[in-house]
């Protein structure tokens, strides 16, 4: 992950824009705090709301991790596909669990008293 | 959180409507080198500089949609994980390719202005500080220093509860049960305590041959993994000429350690984004 890794790009600045781990983009332009030094405002209630979701949005990619999909080690940086089909995989669980709560085999459609929420 | 990318046009056409002034980045005029120029954000029109009152200093901009800028359309657009990237990675590639030009001053995501005119004057007001920033962080750049331990722990006889001398029924069952908690909880303490002995070795190691360092409050484990906590998660600003004794000094720290399996992940250089700060963000 380490621009050293790669002794051949010593450009001024090489973690290259598009292979930046976006943790570590986004972690630096939080810091910097989101939005807003210049004339259009936004007010800081809604800053602090935005920063409190952006961090929600790095655990919930990275918990892709945990999951053991594998994008994670062969892709350092955190790709949005990767996000998404971790989203997938833990609605799947998710309905997984609830058909076993209900008592029926996971796959098996709901009874239509069973709220949808998804 | 799901990714919501319905009905929402995306940004681009730039037809017709109002425009704002969106500055990633303050430099020098005259580096050895001129600053590179990358797409910026999409919808918007090319980036370029904006010479700044004075000569001596330059505004990277790009005129954006003031649509797409708005506090409701931020707020929907940086909630989209896809958008987000985008906003993102488009910040982080026209200041990391100005820095081509020289030092550069990164401003906050989306620092945006009604016009160009209202831009300069605004940046000419922190004239002062800019200049300051600048000369701190010239020939210099940013390295990011992560500490993760792995956690093997050395298998504590007994740890999981398979004793069979202390199988539940027998006497002395409960006091034995007791007596591993506590033990277990010492070497808890133990471990804690070596962890952030370690943490605090790389940070030494990489403090001394940088100016400047900040610690952030490492990721949790729901990020990492619950086998491989953080325990360092810190950012240096290191002269040129010293990057690499520092990423030497803080990998041979890596390695197995009374225990620990300890890995440094170092990356850089990064523009200074950490030590650059006007002293008025949020």
């Amino acid at each position: 992950m380490s621009a050293l890794d790669h002794p051949g790009a010593t450009a001024p600045y090489s973690p290259t824009p598009s292979t930046a781990n976006l943790a570590d983009i986004l972690e630096r332009i939080l810091d910097k705090g989101i939005v807003i030094a210049g004339d259009i405002k936004i007010d800081l209630l809604d800053i602090e709301l935005l920063t409190i979701r952006l961090r929600l949005f790095i655990s919930s990619v990275e918990t892709a991790k945990k999951a053991g999909i594998d994008w994670w080690e062969t892709d350092p940086a955190l790709s949005s596909r990767a996000a998404q089909s971790a989203l997938a995989r833990e609605n799947e669980e998710l309905r997984g669990r609830v058909a076993e709560l209900e008592g029926r085999p996971p796959g098996t459609p709901k009874r239509n008293r069973a709220k949808e929420s998804a | 959180m799901t990714a919501t990318d319905v009905g929402h046009p995306r940004t681009g056409t730039s037809g017709g409507g109002a425009m704002a002034t969106c500055v990633f980045a303050v430099l020098r005029t005259g580096g050895r080198q001129a600053p590179a120029l990358t797409p910026g954000h999409a919808g918007g029109g090319a980036v370029g500089l904006l010479p700044l009152p004075g000569g001596d200093l330059q505004a990277v901009v790009q005129d954006v949609p003031a649509a797409d800028f708005t506090q409701e359309a931020l707020r929907r657009r940086l909630g989209d994980p896809l958008e987000l990237e985008r906003c993102a990675r488009a910040h982080h590639a026209v200041i990391t390719a100005a820095a081509a030009g020289g030092a550069v001053v990164p401003l906050p995501l989306a620092t945006l202005f009604t016009a160009s005119g209202r831009a300069s004057a605004a940046l000419a007001d922190r004239r002062d500080r800019i200049l300051d920033v600048l000369d701190r962080v010239e020939g210099r750049a940013e390295w990011a220093v992560k500490v993760h331990v792995a956690q093997h722990a050395p298998a504590p006889p007994a740890a999981d509860g398979k004793d069979p001398a202390a199988a539940p029924g027998r006497p002395g069952a409960g006091a034995a049960y007791l007596a591993r908690v506590r033990g277990r909880e010492r070497d808890r303490q133990a471990r804690h305590e070596a962890l952030l002995r370690v943490a605090g070795r790389v940070h030494e190691a990489a403090a001394a041959h940088a100016v400047a360092a900040v610690r952030r409050t490492p990721h949790g484990t729901a990020i990492t993994g619950k086998d491989r906590p953080q325990v360092l998660n810190a950012a240096f600003l290191v002269d040129d000429s010293r990057a690499t004794d520092l990423v030497a000094a803080v990998r041979a720290l890596g390695g197995a350690h009374a225990g620990l399996d300890v890995h440094v992940e170092v990356s850089g250089p990064w523009v200074p984004y950490s030590f650059t700060s006007l002293g008025e963000e949020p």
